[in-house]
């Protein structure tokens, strides 16, 4: 198989991520929750795995590291608690159903959408500095399109809220793993993502970094092996949002994902991907028909590439491509508002989304068999 | 020997006490907290040699960490440290 739908989970994995999971369910039982070895093990290798998360996103504490099922509940945990009913809450126009069905879920929320063209930087700045007013409670903006690959100027977002005293909460699905994200300078709030995406962890594992200035709201309330006489969740993380018994298998997996974009460094990474997008982009362009989502230098751009054609419906190439056993990822992606921004929410695109573990003649197979079935 | 026992607030922040100590020097053992030390139920605590706290603390506090509290053992039983 030709796997190009990292953007939804990456599939290839290091070697190590399963081995660890293996070990984990031999060796392994849950941390924090006796003193016996199989339980200091399982204690170690969580904080081991915090702390790595930690050393790669510049959090000064390994506790502000909470680990979550994936960045769908991170995110929720962040948007309930800066989220009240009758909140203002600001928004890319890039942002995913992880991000906007939560809101909708909170009762007179205002949801004002920041709304800027593909691959300008500047002009979604704009839009949030135009649409952040007094009574808002909240920015949220995704680090990197889920759809589209464009990079938002989180950095500079970051100064903006931080300058006006509103909260701000980062999505990094798909940046954590392949661009540098500095918890500490941004001063965001929270910066929720996924394990099994760039970081390459399994399914089921994610990772939500808090501020400490903020208390978080509990989605979940159960044993955390402190406190145990009190009823009310402990306040300090990541006990507070961590109930229950902890992924051990997949969060050793992380553990060696983690260790793996660490020992292969980002810059390595990020230029990898870049470099299969640019790729794939450029030649999609060549294809009569087609429609492909970039920019010629790929300017504010990384790892993902959409496109359509005008000969044939997004889905069914799609299908066509998978019976070639080529995956991608078509139609909206789970972010109607990112299809409305761009203007593509009539037709969907077909997605293209690269891991560190493609190659070259992948992407070159892929476009042999686009150019066929759009022949 | 005489040992300090640090009580921790939860096991990472009892894992994170022992990582400082280590950096520092400080020889230490992580462990479960004895159930009387634990007030509010359920903790993780820090062991350290007698002849080792000073360094110990001096090391936490650089860390801006903070033991809910601190114990001296004394004929095998516990005592709180007034440091």
């Amino acid at each position: 198989m030709i796997y190009l739908d990292s953007a939804a989970t990456s599939f290839q994995k290091p070697p190590s991520v399963a081995a660890a999971m293996q070990d984990a369910l031999r060796q392994l039982s849950s941390p924090g929750r006796g003193g016996y070895p199989a339980a200091n093990r399982a204690a170690e290798t969580s904080y081991l795995c915090r702390t790595e998360l930690a050393e790669l996103f510049h959090v000064p504490m390994p506790e502000q590291v909470v680990f979550t099922f994936n960045a769908t509940h991170g995110l929720n945990i962040a948007i309930k608690t800066l989220v009240r009913p009758g909140s203002h809450v600001v928004i890319s126009g890039y942002e995913h159903n992880a991000v906007t069905r939560p809101l909708a879920a909170i009762p007179n929320v205002r949801v004002t959408v920041a709304s800027a063209p593909l691959f300008r930087p500047d002009e979604v700045l704009e839009a949030f500095s135009r649409a952040i007013g007094p009574d808002t409670d909240a920015v949220i903006c995704n680090h990197v399109s889920n759809v589209f690959g464009f990079v938002q100027p989180v950095e500079a977002l970051a100064k903006l809220c931080s300058a006006r005293k509103i909260p701000l909460l980062i999505d990094a699905s798909q940046s954590a793993g392949v661009l540098p994200l500095d918890f500490e300078a941004l001063g965001a709030a929270f910066v929720a993502m996924p394990g099994h995406k760039g970081l390459y962890g399994p399914q089921g594992t994610g990772v939500l970094l808090c501020n400490p200035n903020f208390l978080p709201k509990t989605l979940m309330e159960g044993g955390t092996g402190s406190v145990s006489m009190e009823q009310d969740m402990p306040e300090f993380l990541p006990d507070r949002l961590e109930a229950g018994t902890h992924n051990m298998p997949g969060i050793a997996g992380l553990l060696e994902g983690v260790r793996f974009v660490r020992q292969t460094g980002l810059e390595q990474i990020c230029a990898h991907e870049r470099n299969l997008t640019l790729t794939a982009a450029e030649e999609l362009k060549k294809i009569p028909g087609t429609e492909v989502f970039s920019r010629p230098d790929l300017a504010a751009q990384t790892g993902v590439v959409s496109f359509r054609c005008n000969q044939m419906d997004v889905e069914e190439l799609g299908d066509r491509l998978a019976q070639r056993d080529i995956a991608v990822r078509c139609g909206l992606h789970c972010a109607p508002e990112a299809h409305q921004t761009a203007g593509t929410e009539q037709s969907g695109t077909v997605r293209v989304s690269l891991s560190t573990f493609n190659k070259i003649p992948e992407i070159a197979a892929f476009l042999t068999a686009v150019r066929e079935e759009l022949q | 020997m005489e040992h300090y026992v640090m009580i921790a607030r939860s096991v990472t922040y009892a894992q994170q006490m022992q990582s400082v100590l280590s950096t520092n020097g400080v020889r230490s053992q992580f462990f479960r907290a004895p159930r009387e030390l634990s007030d509010r139920g359920c903790a993780y605590a820090v062991r350290v040699p007698e002849n080792q706290i000073a360094a110990a603390l001096a090391a936490i506090r650089n860390a801006r960490l903070a033991p809910l509290k601190i114990y001296v053992t004394q004929n095998n039983k516990y005592r709180e440290a007034a440091l």
